[in-house]
């Protein structure tokens, strides 16, 4: 029952990317209109399936590294929905959407149910808030990668002087960028918080913190270049282009964080 | 009785003659009172804009109708009508519910898009109004015909990119920051076409705006007329340091904006991005610029290039109004279709009604000890066959009106149904 619940958001996550694609394209309100239908409809069957998960298992849906990720893709697509009428800027589901996609059925595939001996390293309550605040701030930083990218396609239209279809789609440069620093002061806080509690578990629990871990090691990278764009953002004054390469480029880094815990051998279980 | 639009336009007649055959307001009221008074119309209104002369009317016969309302309009203007008739063209019905639709969403016009003609087709149907020219079937298109226009506005981008090389240039500052309110501006040069790229600016907000000039009374002139204020020209890189966008229109033979100049500026900038309209000829900003980050440096030729990309993008626009347009006709010619048809449906519901009230009653008379429920389940049978029985006349009709066929029905169901006369 409750996968299939999974598998139906899936679907709905699908439609809503096919749809606000063709929206990029298309300027046509009624496909802007069904994306967010089917956007909100996804969402919902998934917050019913992760609610039935966690009846089940009688905790949090946190328990596996897919099970998180599926639930930082349902906090990312909750934000977007917010950010969307935030910013008023309708085409964000097209940057965000094949993402989500991307991140989702990649969770609902590799669905280890059961990872032996969970139980007792879940025992600490410590390790949720972990789980918990990281992906957090990996679903700001989805929004944070979709608005750098938005923001170095629109550069580079206005760069070349030959306007584009995405010229016209795409908002204005200043509002991208202060979404891209919004998000990224979002997840940062998030990240960081997540990642100490993390190392310190770790440290009593495994003994040395980056033991054996490739996920532990990569999001270290990662939080590095996040906190470089914050520090240059903040202190050098960082803006546009760079910022945004560097949001790409951390993002990079996410995913590769990520895909390592997937599927390399290590202790945040494949 | 047709609906008919009769004239020429930009389109087929050459400007000369429509200068000639343009109505003032004061004339076209005499105007249409003639028309009307000659009886070939029923109704009429005319649209006399630089760009069209036509004349919308409701008559029995619209190729008469038109030949004399052109007569009256041509004797009133002094031009020959045998140089006019040639080049008019007729739409009837369908057509000119069709061309009514696509004049108002601007699609028929010159430059595709542009926003004046849905105002002066209000003027002209306020105008035919207030000659009492306009009668029902008038009312009904131009109300339409609004919507419609309103309707392609706001669901298309025909009227959204700018096509002139100043309009060009404010959306691009659009494209660069969020919103131009408080935007500092630096004109640098006297020029006409400088001036009107600022006004764009500061009536979409932009504030301060600064005036650099290499004559200092020319500047403090074009700040008063801009109110804004006077910069020295030597003080030019300062000024560059401020602002958010510059417009630059100077006579000078060289760049008078280096990208070492620029470069020096965006060091202290932190950032801001500084957005260059350059509309000189030769340019006053050295091209290199836009290499530097945050930098957008757009010459003349860029701002023609962005309006020819704009054009492109009206006339897409273009194609997708064009079926919406066309998805309203058809939805118009429906509902006209039942309005011809439904007198005939309520008078054909209320005499069966009627019937069976009358039947009801004669026979619960004759059941005197009925029931509550028996009552109710005589009303209800009574009331379910006439339901079934007038479902298909009525389905027909209103198919036949759509067809456009309504008329032998109608007749038919009068008949038939014992109605009277329609």
């Amino acid at each position: 029952m409750y996968p299939t619940l999974l598998d139906l958001a899936i679907f709905g996550y699908i439609a809503a990317t096919g749809l606000s694609l063709a929206y990029l394209v298309q300027r046509e309100e009624w496909l802007h209109r069904l994306a967010s239908v089917a956007t909100i409809a996804g969402w919902v069957l998934h917050t019913v399936a992760l609610l039935g998960v966690a009846f089940r298992l009688g905790r949090p849906p946190l328990g596996s590294l897919s099970e998180a990720v599926s639930v930082a893709v349902w906090v990312a697509v909750l934000w977007a929905l917010w950010a969307e009428r935030q910013y008023g800027v309708k085409v964000l589901g097209a940057f965000v959407l094949p993402v989500v996609l991307v991140f989702g059925i990649n969770s609902a595939t590799t669905r280890p149910l059961a990872i032996p001996g969970i139980e007792r390293a879940l025992g600490s309550a410590w390790i949720w808030v972990h789980i918990g605040l990281v992906l957090l701030g990996i679903a700001a930083f989805v929004l944070n990668f979709a608005g750098a990218l938005m923001y170095v396609l629109q550069e580079r239209q206005l760069k070349a002087k030959r306007p584009g279809k995405l010229y016209y789609r795409l908002p204005d440069l200043e509002t991208l960028d202060r979404l891209t620093y919004r998000t990224l002061a979002l997840g940062f806080p998030f990240l960081t918080t997540g990642l100490i509690l993390g190392v310190l578990w770790a440290g009593r629990a495994w003994g040395s913190v980056f033991a054996y871990d490739p996920l532990a090691l990569l999001s270290f990278v990662a939080w590095t270049i996040y906190a470089g764009t914050l520090a240059g953002r903040a202190a050098a004054g960082w803006h546009g282009r760079r910022a945004a390469y560097f949001a790409i480029i951390g993002f990079a880094a996410l995913v590769l964080t990520l895909g390592a815990g997937m599927f390399l051998p290590g202790r945040h279980g494949s | 009785m047709a609906l008919f639009v009769a004239g020429l336009s930009h389109k087929n007649a050459p400007v000369e003659l429509r200068e000639q055959l343009a109505v003032e307001e004061d004339k076209l009221r005499e105007l249409l009172r003639d028309i009307a008074a000659t009886g070939v119309v029923q109704e009429t209104l005319i649209l006399s804009t630089c760009n069209r002369v036509e004349v919308y009317g409701v008559a029995e016969a619209p190729g008469e109708a038109r030949a004399v309302v052109f007569r009256q309009l041509c004797r009133y203007r002094g031009v020959s009508h045998a140089s006019v008739e040639p080049l008019l063209y007729t739409h009837v019905d369908d057509a000119a519910v069709h061309h009514a639709f696509r004049v108002a969403a601007s699609l028929d016009s010159m430059l595709i898009g542009e926003p004046q003609i849905l105002g002066q087709v209000k003027d002209a149907f306020a105008l035919a109004q207030g000659c009492e020219t306009v009668g029902p079937a008038l009312h009904t298109l131009f109300t339409q015909a609004f919507a419609v226009g309103k309707k392609v506005r706001s669901e298309t981008e025909i009227a959204r990119h700018a096509v002139s090389v100043s309009f060009a240039a404010v959306e691009l500052a659009k494209k660069i920051f969020a919103g131009l309110g408080g935007r500092a501006v630096l004109l640098v040069g006297a020029g006409k076409m400088g001036e009107l790229a600022a006004r764009h600016l500061v009536e979409q907000g932009a504030f301060p705006i600064y005036v650099a000039n290499r004559t200092w009374q020319r500047a403090q002139e074009m700040a008063r007329a801009l109110s804004g204020a006077a910069v020295p020209f030597a003080e030019l890189e300062v000024a560059l340091a401020g602002v958010d966008i510059v417009i630059t229109s100077t006579g000078a033979p060289e760049p008078i904006v280096t990208r070492a100049m620029v470069q020096r500026v965006m060091h202290g900038r932190r950032a801001r991005p500084l957005f260059f309209i350059d509309i000189a000829v030769p340019r006053d900003v050295e091209g290199s610029a836009n290499t530097l980050d945050n930098v957008y440096c757009y010459d003349i030729d860029d701002l023609k290039q962005v309006v020819e990309a704009n054009l492109r993008e009206r006339l897409r626009e273009a194609q997708r109004a064009e079926v919406l347009v066309e998805r309203e006709v058809a939805k118009f010619l429906a509902r006209q279709g039942d309005v011809e048809v439904i007198p005939t449906i309520v008078s054909l519901r209320e005499r069966l009604e009627e019937i069976r009230v009358g039947e009801v009653k004669k026979a619960l008379a004759r059941l005197p000890g009925a029931t509550a429920e028996t009552r109710e389940a005589i009303e209800g049978l009574s009331s379910a066959i006439v339901n079934k029985i007038l479902h298909a006349p009525i389905s027909k009709l209103r198919e036949s009106s759509r067809a456009g066929s309504s008329r032998s029905w109608l007749e038919l169901v009068h008949e038939l149904f014992g109605l009277g006369r329609k």
